[in-house]
C-alpha cells in the first residue's frame, strides 16, 4: 500500500514535468514531500534513498526548531523560502572557478593562495585530491584513478549512492541517524551532494583527501553529507574548506558528517571553516548548523577533529567522537575566531564507552567586535569505560570590551576508574606583548597577527603544512580592522 | 646622532624626568647610572615611545628627525634599539618567526624587497654565535620559558640581527651572573662601529667593566646630575649613590 | 492532613483560596508578593530534568511522595549536643522558635517582629535579593513561608562569638518546611554565621531561602552544615550581595541527605569585593547532592575564589554547577573556580559544569575541574609502610578534604566537622 502511493508519487513528478523545466537547475523555493521526490528523481537515486529521505523529512516535521539554543537570538529560518537544490547549469570547467565570482578571486588573492587553489582544482598539485562542492552538486573528484589502484574510493556522495550502494546503506546514518537533531533529520531529506570515502582494509591513503565546498548561488542553502569509512589498519587525512560570496541574506548550510574507524584505524579530518559572517553590522552571513561525528568502532582505532573557524554569522557545530572500541582516541582542536557581530557556539563531545579510550580536547576561542564565542563541550565516561582519560584545555582571547567569551563544559562521570580533568582560561593580548612587538619595528595590526597566531599554535601545528598557512593568514585577516 | 633637549616626563600625572639635555654622537657609548627611582627606566620607555609615559616638555631629535612624533615601531625602523630591562613572553610565537616579521617590516618602511629565507638563515646562524645562543633557542617561542640570562642574550640577538644605528640597554645586567654579564658585554662589543651608538642604562658599575663607555652620567630625581667620563663610575661605585643624593637633595 | 508538592501547585491554581493565607499573621511577606509568588509557580509548574539547570537534579520523585502538612506543634526533637560556644537560634519545622545568648550591636528576632522594629531594613532587603519570581522554590518558600529569622548586625558592630543557627525538624512528622532567612550586615560589621541542619531520622522537604546583605567593610564569615539523614529532601537558595570593600567567605559540609540542592548565588554591586565559596561534599547511599554556584561581577576590581570537594560513594550522584559571569564593567576581575571529585564506587557518578560567562576583556579567569580516583601511586607508597588498604584510603581522602576543613576558622567548630567527616567516610 505504501509502495502504491509512493509510486504514484513519483509518477506525479513527471506531471511537474522537470524535463521541460531542466534548464532552470534551481529549483524554486519550498519544501514539501513533492520536492524531495523531485530532488530524488532528478539525481536518478534507487527507492531505498527516498524512502531515507521522506522518513527523515516526516521525521523533521514532528520537530521542534530549536531556538535559543545558545546565547544568542536569531532571525527565524523560514524553510519555505530555500532553494533545495541549485546545480550550475553547465557543469563549469575547472580553469573557470575562480572565475565564477570575483570576491571569491579576491579573498583568494588576499589570501595569497589563488594559484594554488587553482592547481589544486586542476589536479597540477601531486599531493592532494579534491571533491569540489558547488552549490549543491559535487563538481569534480580528482585524482580518482590513482586512488582507485589502491582500492580507495573518493567520489561524490550522488555517485557513491549509484555505484556503491552497499557501502552507502551499510554505513549512512550509522554515527548520525537522521532523528539525531533537526537539522540532521532536514539533511536527511533535502541533502543534495557530498563527498563519500573509503579506505580498504590496510591501505594508508597516499595523499590527503579534500572537499571542497562552495555556496554559490543565493536563496539557496546548503546540505552535504560527507561519509567516510576507514577499514581495518587504515589511515586517511581528509580537509575540508569552504567560502560562500557576500550576500546580504542569511544562507543556511546544514551538513552532516560521518566518520567510521574500524580497528586500528585513523581518521584525520581537518575543516578550514570561512563561510561568508556578514558584514561589519551583522547583515548577511550563513548560519552553519552543522552535524560532525565519528564513531571509533573498533579497537585502537582514531580519530582526530581539527577545526579553523573564521566564518559564518551563527556557527552551531561539535564534532564529536564516540569511543566504542578499547583503546580508542578521540581527539579535538579547534581555533574558532569571531569578529564583527558574529556568534559561534563550538566545541565537541567525547563519549567514552570502550576501556583504555581516551580524549584530547585543545580549544582556543578568539572573540573580537561584539561578537560572542562560545565553548561548549561534553565529556561523558560511561560506566565500564575502565581507565578512561579525558584531558581539556580551553582558553579564551579577549579583544576590547565589547565581545563575549564563554565556557560551558559539560563533564558526566559514571566510571571511579576515569581520570578526567578540565581548564580554562580567559586573557588578552598585554599590552607589553605589543609594546615589545612594536619596538622591534612590527606594526600594531601585524603584532596582533602574529600573537594570535602564537597563541593558537598547539592547534595550527595539528593542520596538514597547506591548511596551516592558509590558517595563518585567515586569521590575520579575519581580525583586520579589530583594533583602533 | 640624537640630540635630547629639555625633556620633561610623566606617568600617570606625576612627572619623572624633569628636564634632561643629552647628545649621543656616533660611535659613542654612554652611560647612565642613578639610584633607584631616578628615573633611568622612563627614559628608556620615553625614548622607545611607550604609550603609558607623557612627554610634557623639550625635544629628541634623532637623525634629523623629530623622534617624539613618530609611532614606536616608526622609531624602531629608524633604528632605535631597546633592550628590555624585563623582557615579555609571547607564546607561540617563535623567535624566528618574529625576527623575520620585524627585519621585513623594517625593510618594507625603507622600501626594500623582503629578505631571502636563505640570506635570513645565513644571518640568525652567524648572529646567533656572538651571544652563545643555543639553536634550540631561535626556534622557541620568544622568551617563553627562558632563563633570565637566556632573556637577556636573546635581547642582544636581536640587536645583532635589527643592527640598529642607537640602542639603548635598560639594566641589561640585572639577573645576570657574572659569566652571562660577560657573554652580552662581548656580545656588545663586537657590535659596537664607529657609526652606531649606545646607551647603556645600570644600577652598577660592574657592566662598565666590560662595556667601557666613553662617557658616565648620573641620573637623579629626573636630571642628570653630574656627567664625566669612565673613572665617574667608579667613583661612584666607591662612595655610592649617598653622596650624590645628600649633595642634590635640596636643589 | 497529607499533601503532596504536585498538591501544592494545584491548590496555587485557586489563588483566591491560597491568598487567604494572607491573612496569617506569620507570614511576613505581603498580599502582592505572595499573589505574585503563587502566579509564578502556577506558570511555571515544578522543573523536570527537562530544564537545563536540573539536568542532573531529577526533583521529580520528590515531588510524587506524600508529606504532611507541616505541624505547628512539635512533638520531639533531637537537641543537638552544643559544642561551640556561640550564641544560639534554634529554627524548629521550620519556624523562629528562640535564641539565646546576645552581644551587643546584634540583633536576632523573627521577621514578622522585624517588620515592625527594622521596617526599613526589612522592606529593602526581604524578597529583593530572592525575588519570587527567580525560581518555583524560593516562589514557594515566599508563599508558604512563616516565622523567618531575622538577623541585624549594626553598623561597626564586631560580633565576638558566632551566631549559631540550628536547622531542627521534628522526626516524626513528614513535612515541608519553608524557612526563611534574612540577613543584614551593616557596613563596617564583622559577624560569623553557622547554619547547621541536623534532623537526623527526619523526612521533610525543605525550601529554605536565605538573603545575606553584605555592607560596605563588613566582614562575614559563613559555615553550612549540612547533615539531615537519608529521608532528608530540599532545595536551599542562599541569596548574598555585598557591597565595595566587604568579605564573604562561605565553607560548605554535606555530609547526608536524599536530595540536597544549594543555589548559592553571590552578586557583586561594588568594587574591591572579596568572596570565597568552598565546600566538602561526601556523597553516601542513594544521595543526590547537587551545589549549584553563581558569582556575578558586575563592578570592576573584585577577587573571587571557589573550591568545591567531593566524594562519592555506592550509588550517589555529585553536581557541581558554577557560574562565573564577569559583566562589561567588570574590568580587571579575578575570579578562580576549582572542582575536583573522587569516585569511590563503581554506581557512583559525578557530573560537573563549571562555566565561564565573560564580557570585559581585561580580567583574568579560568577554572579547572578534575575528576579521578584514589592516586594509586600514593597508596601503594602507603601500603609499602605497612598501612592497610582501608586506613591508607582513609588517610587519602583526609589529605584531600582537609585544606576546605581547615578553612574554619573555630577550633571547636573545627573539630565537630573533622569528626562528621571521619564518620561519614565509614
Amino acid at each position: 500500500m505504501a509502495n502504491e502511493i509512493l509510486e504514484e508519487h513519483i509518477n506525479s513528478e513527471y506531471k511537474w514535468g522537470f524535463t521541460t523545466d531542466i534548464e532552470s537547475d534551481t529549483f524554486k523555493k519550498g519544501l514539501n514531500e513533492d520536492v524531495i521526490r523531485l530532488l530524488s528523481h532528478k539525481k536518478n537515486e534507487p527507492e531505498w534513498m527516498l524512502e531515507f529521505r521522506l522518513k527523515s523529512y516526516r521525521y523533521w516535521l514532528t520537530m521542534k526548531e530549536p531556538s535559543n539554543w545558545a546565547y544568542f537570538p536569531y532571525p527565524k529560518i523560514d524553510f519555505q523560502e530555500i532553494s533545495y537544490y541549485s546545480a550550475p547549469k553547465v557543469k563549469p570547467e575547472l580553469a573557470s572557478l575562480d572565475e565564477v565570482d570575483p570576491e571569491l578571486l579576491k579573498t583568494f588573492e588576499k589570501l595569497g593562495i589563488s594559484l594554488e587553489e587553482q592547481k589544486r582544482l586542476t589536479g597540477v598539485s601531486s599531493n592532494i585530491a579534491v571533491d569540489a562542492v558547488f552549490d549543491s552538486i559535487s563538481v569534480k573528484t580528482t585524482f580518482r584513478e590513482t586512488l582507485a589502484e589502491k582500492g580507495i574510493i573518493f567520489c561524490s556522495f550522488s555517485e557513491a549512492v549509484q555505484e556503491h550502494p552497499d557501502l552507502i546503506k551499510k554505513y549512512m546514518g550509522m554515527v548520525v541517524p537522521y532523528t539525531d537533531n533537526y537539522y540532521a533529520a532536514l539533511n536527511g531529506a533535502v541533502f543534495s551532494d557530498g563527498s563519500f570515502c573509503y579506505i580498504p582494509k590496510g591501505v594508508r591513503c597516499p595523499m590527503e583527501l579534500s572537499t571542497y565546498f562552495r555556496i554559490n548561488s543565493s536563496g539557496t542553502g546548503q546540505f552535504e553529507r560527507t561519509l567516510i569509512v576507514a577499514d581495518e589498519e587504515s589511515y586517511v587525512s581528509y580537509l575540508e574548506g569552504c567560502t560562500a560570496p557576500q550576500r546580504d541574506e542569511n544562507q543556511l548550510h546544514a551538513a552532516i558528517v560521518e566518520i567510521i574507524a574500524h580497528k586500528n584505524a585513523e581518521v584525520k579530518y581537518s575543516t578550514v571553516q570561512n563561510w561568508y559572517p556578514g558584514d561589519k553590522n551583522g547583515v548577511g552571513g550563513i548560519f552553519n548548523f552543522v552535524t560532525k561525528r565519528g564513531l571509533c568502532v573498533g579497537d585502537y582505532s582514531k580519530i582526530s577533529w581539527t577545526q579553523v573557524e573564521t566564518g559564518s554569522a551563527i556557527t552551531w557545530k561539535y564534532p564529536s567522537v564516540i569511543l566504542k572500541g578499547d583503546n580508542s582516541v578521540g581527539e579535538f582542536y579547534s581555533v574558532a575566531l569571531t569578529n564583527n557581530h558574529q556568534q559561534a557556539d563550538t566545541g565537541t563531545k567525547m563519549i567514552h564507552l570502550g576501556k583504555n579510550t581516551k580524549s584530547t580536547i585543545i580549544s582556543k576561542g578568539i572573540s573580537a567586535g561584539v561578537s560572542n564565542n562560545s565553548y561548549r563541550g561534553l565529556v561523558q565516561i560511561k560506566k565500564g569505560a575502565v581507565n578512561a582519560r579525558n584531558f581539556s584545555q580551553c582558553d579564551s582571547l579577549l579583544m576590547g570590551d565589547k565581545c563575549g567569551a564563554h565556557t560551558f563544559p559539560y563533564i558526566e562521570i559514571k566510571d571511579k576508574t576515569a581520570v578526567v580533568e578540565h581548564e580554562a582560561t580567559t586573557s588578552k593580548i598585554g599590552e607589553d606583548q605589543l609594546f615589545y612587538c612594536n619596538q622591534r619595528g612590527i606594526s600594531t595590526e601585524k603584532a596582533i597577527g602574529l600573537i594570535v597566531n602564537g597563541y593558537c599554535r598547539e592547534v595550527l601545528n595539528k593542520l596538514p603544512m597547506e591548511f596551516a598557512i592558509e590558517a595563518q593568514k585567515l586569521l590575520a585577516i579575519s581580525l583586520e580592522g579589530s583594533v583602533g | 646622532m640624537i640630540t635630547i633637549k629639555n625633556l620633561r616626563a610623566s606617568v600617570e600625572g606625576k612627572e619623572i624626568l624633569k628636564g634632561i639635555d643629552l647628545e649621543i654622537k656616533a660611535g659613542e657609548v654612554h652611560a647612565i647610572m642613578g639610584p633607584n627611582g631616578s628615573g633611568k627606566s622612563t627614559l628608556s620607555n620615553v625614548l622607545a615611545g611607550r604609550a603609558d609615559y607623557e612627554v610634557t616638555e623639550g625635544e629628541v631629535t634623532f637623525n634629523g628627525k623629530n623622534l617624539l612624533e613618530l609611532a614606536p615601531e616608526d622609531r624602531a625602523r629608524e633604528g632605535v634599539f631597546l633592550a628590555f630591562q624585563y623582557p615579555v613572553e609571547i607564546p607561540g610565537v617563535s623567535n624566528i618567526n618574529f625576527l623575520k616579521t620585524a627585519i621585513n617590516e623594517t625593510r618594507e618602511y625603507k622600501g626594500q624587497a623582503p629578505m631571502e629565507a636563505k640570506d635570513f638563515l645565513a644571518l640568525v646562524k652567524e648572529k646567533q654565535h656572538l651571544v652563545e645562543l643555543d639553536g634550540k633557542l631561535a626556534n622557541r617561542s620568544v622568551n617563553e620559558g627562558f632563563s633570565g640570562g637566556e632573556k637577556k642574550r636573546n635581547e642582544i640577538f636581536q640587536m645583532a640581527m635589527l643592527n640598529p644605528s642607537f640602542s639603548i640597554l635598560d639594566e641589561t645586567d640585572s639577573g645576570l651572573d657574572i659569566d652571562a654579564l660577560k657573554i652580552v658585554a662581548s656580545g656588545v662589543n663586537k657590535l659596537r662601529t664607529k657609526d652606531n651608538a649606545f646607551l647603556v642604562i645600570t644600577h652598577y658599575q660592574r657592566l662598565l667593566d666590560y662595556i667601557i663607555p666613553d662617557f658616565v652620567h648620573v641620573l637623579y630625581n629626573g636630571k642628570i646630575v653630574k656627567s664625566g667620563g669612565k673613572e665617574l663610575a667608579l667613583e661612584l661605585e666607591e662612595k655610592g649613590y649617598d653622596e650624590i643624593k645628600k649633595q642634590f637633595e635640596t636643589v | 492532613m497529607s499533601i503532596s508538592l504536585e498538591n501544592k501547585i494545584s491548590t496555587a491554581q485557586n489563588l483566591t483560596a491560597a491568598l487567604s493565607r494572607v491573612g496569617d499573621k506569620n507570614n511576613v511577606f505581603g498580599f502582592d508578593m505572595i499573589g505574585e509568588a503563587l502566579q509564578f509557580v502556577e506558570i511555571e509548574g515544578l522543573p523536570t530534568n527537562k530544564h537545563e539547570e536540573f539536568k542532573y537534579c531529577n526533583v521529580d520523585a520528590v515531588f510524587r511522595k506524600e508529606f504532611k502538612e507541616i505541624n505547628n506543634s512539635f512533638s520531639e526533637i533531637n537537641m543537638p549536643p552544643v559544642v561551640v560556644d556561640a550564641i544560639n537560634v534554634y529554627i524548629i519545622n521550620g519556624r523562629f522558635e528562640s535564641v539565646s545568648g546576645k552581644a551587643e550591636g546584634l540583633v536576632i528576632c523573627d521577621l514578622v517582629a522585624a517588620q515592625k522594629t527594622h521596617k526599613e531594613v526589612v522592606e529593602k532587603n526581604l524578597g529583593a535579593h530572592a525575588k519570587p519570581t527567580s525560581s518555583v522554590f524560593v516562589a514557594l518558600n515566599t508563599a508558604y513561608c512563616q516565622k523567618g529569622l531575622f538577623v541585624y548586625v549594626e553598623k561597626n558592630a564586631k560580633i565576638d562569638k558566632p551566631v549559631y543557627i540550628h536547622y531542627l525538624t521534628d522526626p516524626i512528622s513528614v513535612s515541608v518546611i519553608n524557612p526563611r532567612t534574612l540577613i543584614v550586615c551593616g557596613a563596617g560589621s564583622n559577624v560569623q554565621i553557622i547554619d547547621d541542619y541536623y534532623s537526623k531520622g527526619a523526612n521533610f522537604f525543605s525550601t529554605h531561602t536565605s538573603e545575606i546583605v553584605v555592607g560596605e567593610n563588613a566582614q562575614v564569615k559563613h559555615y553550612k552544615i549540612q547533615n539531615e539523614g537519608d529521608n532528608a529532601f530540599g532545595v536551599i537558595t542562599t541569596e548574598v550581595v555585598q557591597s565595595s570593600n566587604s568579605v564573604y567567605d562561605a565553607a560548605t559540609f554535606i555530609f547526608s541527605g536524599s536530595l540536597v540542592r544549594n543555589n548559592h548565588h553571590v552578586r557583586l554591586f561594588g568594587q574591591n569585593i572579596e568572596a570565597h565559596l568552598n565546600g566538602l561534599i561526601i556523597g553516601r547511599h542513594n544521595a543526590l547532592i547537587d551545589n549549584h554556584t553563581y558569582i556575578d561581577h558586575a563592578m570592576p576590581n573584585c577577587n573571587t575564589n571557589e573550591l568545591y570537594k567531593g566524594i562519592a560513594y555506592e550509588k550517589s550522584s555529585l553536581v557541581f554547577n558554577g557560574k562565573i559571569m564577569v559583566r562589561r564593567d567588570a574590568q580587571k576581575t579575578n575570579a578562580y573556580q576549582s572542582s575536583k571529585n573522587i569516585l569511590m564506587s563503581d554506581d557512583a557518578s559525578i557530573y560537573t559544569k563549571p562555566q565561564l560567562e565573560i564580557y570585559a576583556d581585561d580580567v583574568k579567569c579560568s577554572h579547572g575541574t578534575s575528576t579521578g580516583k584514589v592516586d594509586e601511586d600514593a597508596l601503594f607508597y602507603l601500603k609499602a609502610r605497612g598501612i592497610g588498604d582501608e586506613s591508607a584510603r582513609k588517610l587519602l581522602l583526609q589529605a584531600f578534604a582537609q585544606e576546605l576543613i581547615d578553612k574554619i576558622e573555630i577550633p571547636s567548630l573545627h573539630d565537630k566537622v573533622l569528626e562528621l567527616f571521619e564518620e561519614s567516610l565509614k
